[in-house]
């Protein structure tokens, strides 16, 4: 407008995303709802893998102030979804501005799955990002979760001191809370090198997996080679495996969150995840 | 504020209630152990950031929670467990809940429904005339005093020392607790993201004092 250099002047996001799927009798997934607003939006690569994978897309190339992005995904009764984003995510300086704000949902009916595997989120110096993603699953479905943030571009030297991060992931079974686990970044987190917080990590991430038996996955997660330059720790009890790591940089985290993750899905890691 | 319900709450949050607390150590001994925490400016650094990021900042939150007339005390429970670093943590909260129902539902009045810690004691201290705020301010130094008394064991720490680390933290339990009885439970993250770490590496320690 005025000028091309202050972020106030760019139009603001808005998109939703929501896919939807229902089940063949052989048990596999047909895609039966893709209904796409602004500049979000979802596609299914063809990948010849039985399981369908979502990939979503925020088409604005990032967030910044005032922002709004919605993805909703829906798996039927049985039915075994995997779902990702295309490329990580960015959230740009908000110049002081309101966060941004992402909404992620889903529905899992009972005996179904869905893997929801974003690639990672990184939050440049002055981010503004309040993120609610909420898994809802019923009767005994199973759900297979994973963030990973990163605090500023490493390759930039970008070191990271205003932050304003609201991120809940959830995940409710007939409605009652079964994960929680909602991380809040702010500068006085971030200037504070105690040893109960973040240690000077650069990047965080959490898997989750929730389900009937999940439990039984920390013992063979136990066992698997440490990965390099992450500092890490497994616990099981109760219908849930998590995993939550600091690392240095994106980059190791990355490949460790890629060896968990490809461990407790017995396969490979989404089509886009190996570009 | 009574002053009788001053004093119930004083006994039910001291070292002397049989909840336990001396067998916890909320990954604290890992660490320890990971030479994390070495002496009193360590530790108070760890539990400042525990009350301030962490499990204190939640359970003051779940307490205050409880606290309201018509809470749905067993979805508080729930979201506990949800919330949970790991199954010690878990396991922690939930042995000393559950010994702190008994004995207060064994001393008289309503019973108390073996809940998650926070979650109990918000219950039972709805019949206390005793803002939410104070009561929660009031468990997070029980809770600060107890991981004290755990690392007088281990690190070594003199008595003086760990008693100057609480009274250091006063001012942390208050603040926190003020803005938990304001809070929605929605609204409140962490980011003790190396104490839930110590806390889940205790579970494959060889060498445990503690249960957590």
């Amino acid at each position: 407008m005025f000028d091309d250099t202050g972020s106030q002047t760019m139009q603001r996001v808005r998109g939703r995303a929501a896919v939807g799927f229902s089940s063949r009798a052989d048990g596999s997934c047909r895609l039966s709802q893709l209904d796409q607003a602004g500049s979000a939006k979802a596609f299914l690569p063809s990948t010849h893998r039985a399981v369908p994978e979502v990939v979503f897309l925020n088409t604005a190339g990032g967030l910044t102030s005032g922002d709004r992005l919605e993805y909703r995904m829906t798996v039927p009764q049985g039915g075994v979804v995997t779902a990702t984003t295309q490329t990580a995510e960015r959230a740009y300086d908000a110049g002081g501005g309101p966060s941004a704000e992402v909404s992620v949902g889903a529905e899992v009916a009972a005996g179904g799955r869905l893997d929801w595997l974003p690639q990672e989120t990184i939050l440049y110096d002055g981010a503004a990002l309040t993120r609610r993603t909420e898994i809802a699953l019923s009767g005994d479905a199973t759900c297979l979760l994973a963030e990973t943030l990163v605090l500023g571009r490493a390759a930039m030297g970008e070191t990271v001191g205003r932050l304003a991060l609201f991120d809940s992931r959830r995940v409710l079974r007939n409605g009652i809370p079964v994960f929680a686990d909602p991380v809040r970044l702010a500068p006085d987190v971030l200037s504070d090198d105690g040893p109960a917080l973040l240690g000077g990590a650069r990047a965080l991430a959490t898997v989750a997996l929730v389900g009937p038996g999940a439990e039984d996955a920390a013992h063979g997660l136990r066992a698997l080679t440490a990965p390099e330059g992450v500092r890490w720790a497994v616990s099981g009890w109760n219908g849930r495996t998590l995993i939550r790591a600091v690392a240095g940089d994106g980059f190791e985290m990355r490949r460790a969150v890629a060896q968990w993750l490809q461990h407790l899905r017995g396969g490979p890691l989404p089509r886009v995840w190996q570009g | 504020m009574r002053h009788a319900d001053l004093l119930t709450l004083a006994q039910w949050l001291s070292p002397s209630f049989p909840v336990g607390g001396f067998a916890w150590s909320h990954g604290l001994e890992s660490a320890i152990a990971a030479n994390e925490v070495r002496g009193p400016d360590d530790l108070f650094a760890w539990l400042d950031g525990v009350l301030r990021h962490g499990s204190g900042r939640v359970d003051a939150v779940l307490l205050c929670a409880a606290m309201a007339p018509g809470a749905d005390a067993v979805a508080l429970h729930a979201e506990a467990e949800a919330r949970a670093a790991g199954s010690e943590r878990w396991a922690e909260t939930l042995a000393q809940g559950g010994a702190f129902a008994r004995t207060v539902s064994a001393l008289g009045g309503e019973a108390v429904p073996e809940l998650a810690m926070p979650v109990a004691v918000g219950v039972a201290a709805r019949r206390l005339d005793l803002p939410p705020g104070l009561v929660a301010a009031q468990y997070l130094q029980a809770f600060a005093g107890n991981l004290v008394l755990a690392s007088v064991r281990l690190i070594p720490l003199g008595q003086t020392d760990g008693q100057a680390v609480v009274a250091r933290l006063s001012r942390v339990c208050e603040a926190v607790a003020q803005e938990a009885a304001v809070s929605r439970l929605e609204d409140v993250g962490g980011a003790a993201v190396l104490s839930d770490l110590a806390a889940m590496d205790h579970e494959t320690k060889d060498v445990r004092l503690f249960r957590s």
